[in-house]
């Protein structure tokens, strides 16, 4: 007898065309965040406020109800969502540049109040959809279109941990950093996405998580060097783990 | 604050701010959302206790950014939502408020004007017309804007913005000035009186038995782009053609026409009644809707005037709109002053011969 060992979750869109560069980790980050949503029954009671970059892109994939938020400003959209409508399940996914620079404020307050909703961060250290320019998280010392020598603090300053950050906020429920580098990585980052949604669920407060992830065409990388990268370089310095979990006294 | 009741019974004495709040109350604002400024303060100060007591949603928000987007996240799942700010702050606004029209969502905005440029000064001022009726957000777009003359248009206008923005899914903002924010005068509330308009076609509240709704601006291509801007602009002839509102005193026979909007419009007309009992065969005009503008009337009154005058408190923005409406047709003159309190009336009566004399 046939067992089904693949299915597309329900909450992907069946008809799309695949959009990302081979090698980027959106494909499996939103794939996760979906499985999540399925295992959960949420697909049909959720709202999510997208963000600007390659993130926005998330309607193109995602089955859910939807609403385009500026760059920056998807937490405050979420709370506005969340406040009016409080049994929704609420959620943005953002990048680096769209959560922690221009939206530093947004989430950072959306996290001080403890607005019972989610947050997904892709970390890929670069502004993707604008062709690879310098971002918050940065590395020091990697190169971009906008630090052609490399990141050093004298022009530049420092990148932001983002999880860390987070996890000061009182109003945060859980804050946990993952990497997709590893198949087993890759089964720590869909738990730490559902427990995220978990504790919306249970009422905890701001939930949130931040996938490291890979820009293999701004990196000009393969993708199997740039998930190297992500192990070799960047867990050194955004090493994962989980930050803040009010159940877990972490 | 002297109310108490949310919907007090028969006149109360009350400043403008507190007007406009009470008044977002009873048409059923669900939630609110602000950030501090003079000279509106009161607004967000009355909601924050009003709205908890009645368990609906209010946040102090982070910063005008975060207000407007908050209330756009909260219009997107049909809700009656709204902020308040003033000229410096609503230059904040101006990206949320582009996105909003082109996400034809029902945001209500109140802006209580302020000096300007910059961090200006908090007297009266109407320097943001241009701010309000052009916007500084990008791409081709246009706000519902209602400018209350005195107190109780405050609360009436503010019924009317969620009317307005919620049957025509698209921002609107009610434009008032620092006079009428913290001016007193007796009005009545009475029931909200408009319809409420149905938003299950569109609303955001799960894709539960049915396909998921995406409320986006995004659009790849140029040609669906195109579709969009028509549809968008079909809707603004049409709220030009149903929704237009003026207020207008002794223009019959007028020679001189003289217009004004907002807290202005009160001199105006102490002054062309002065000027009436003088002989003078003046007029007053005042657009209530000033984006959409009273275009089609004022072609008319042109037919007849021999003149028309437009004072504000800025260094001349409305003239623009009423030099446009008339065409070329008569001669339109400017009478204004940067900031501060309204222009007296003899001062304009004084105007008012001169114009007439020559």
């Amino acid at each position: 007898m046939a067992t089904q060992v693949f299915k597309v979750p329900d909450s992907i869109i069946k008809d799309m065309t695949y959009g990302f560069c081979p090698g980027c980790d959106h494909g499996v980050a939103i794939r996760l965040v979906a499985e999540c949503l399925d295992e959960l029954g949420l697909k049909e009671n959720a709202i999510t406020a997208t963000s600007i970059g390659c993130s926005v892109c998330l309607y193109d994939y995602l089955d859910v109800d939807s609403v385009e938020a500026p760059h920056g400003r998807a937490l405050a959209e979420a709370t506005g969502i969340k406040r009016a409508r409080p049994d929704k399940f609420v959620f943005t996914y953002q990048g680096d540049g769209d959560f922690a620079s221009i939206g530093l404020g947004e989430s950072t307050h959306a996290a001080l109040r403890g607005e019972n909703i989610t947050a997904i961060c892709i970390n890929n250290t670069t502004y993707g959809m604008t062709g690879g320019q310098l971002g918050p998280t940065t590395l020091l010392g990697q190169v971009t279109t906008t630090s052609p020598t490399g990141r050093n603090v004298e022009y530049y300053g420092y990148p932001i941990r983002i999880a860390e950050h987070i996890a000061l906020c009182e109003g945060t429920a859980y804050s946990a950093r993952v990497s997709l580098d590893s198949v087993a990585n890759i089964r720590k980052a869909k738990q730490a996405i559902k427990k995220a949604f978990e504790y919306q669920l249970k009422g905890l407060g701001f939930s949130f998580v931040e996938i490291l992830s890979t820009c293999p065409t701004n990196w000009h990388m393969t993708p199997q060097k740039a998930h190297d990268r992500v192990r070799d370089d960047m867990m050194k310095v955004f090493v994962p783990g989980v930050y803040k979990d009010v159940l877990q006294k972490v | 604050m002297t109310l108490t009741a949310t919907k007090p019974e028969g006149k109360v004495l009350i400043k403008g701010n507190y007007a406009i709040a009470n008044a977002a109350v009873i048409a059923g604002c669900e939630c609110y959302f602000g950030y501090p400024i003079t000279p509106q303060s009161e607004i967000g100060e009355f909601m924050s206790g009003k709205m908890q007591e009645l368990k609906r949603a209010y946040v102090s928000s982070e910063s005008e950014l975060a207000s407007i987007n908050m209330v756009i996240g909260a219009c997107s799942t049909g809700a009656k939502a709204m902020t308040s700010s003033s000229s410096c702050a609503v230059s904040l606004m101006q990206e949320a408020l582009s996105y909003a029209t082109a996400e034809e969502l029902p945001v209500v905005l109140v802006s209580v004007m302020r000096g300007g440029p910059g961090l200006g000064n908090i007297y009266p001022s109407q320097g943001d017309y241009n701010q309000a009726t052009i916007g500084g957000g990008n791409g081709d777009y246009k706000l519902i804007v209602l400018a209350p003359g005195n107190v109780q248009e405050c609360i009436d206008l503010t019924y009317k913005a969620f009317y307005l923005a919620h049957k025509y899914k698209n921002p609107t903002m009610v434009l008032a000035d620092g006079l009428l924010g913290q001016m007193m005068e007796p009005v009545t509330f009475g029931d909200y009186p408009y319809p409420e308009v149905d938003d299950s076609a569109w609303a955001l509240t799960g894709a539960k038995g049915r396909g998921r709704r995406v409320i986006r601006s995004y659009a790849p291509s140029a040609d669906d782009q195109c579709v969009f801007l028509n549809k968008l602009y079909a809707k603004y002839a049409l709220i030009e053609e149903k929704e237009v509102m003026y207020d207008e005193y002794m223009t019959e026979d007028a020679d001189l026409i003289v217009a004004s909007f907002g807290s202005m419009s009160r001199n105006v007309k102490s002054a062309v009644k002065i000027a009436r009992e003088k002989g003078l065969k003046v007029g007053a005009f005042r657009p209530i809707t000033i984006s959409p503008f009273p275009n089609k009337r004022l072609k008319e009154l042109s037919c007849s005037a021999k003149k028309f005058l437009v004072t504000e408190i800025n260094m001349g923005q409305m003239v623009r709109d009423v030099r446009l409406a008339v065409n070329g047709k008569v001669p339109v003159e400017f009478y204004g002053k940067g900031v501060g309190s309204m222009i007296d009336v003899e001062d304009l009566v004084d105007k008012i011969e001169s114009l007439i004399e020559v």
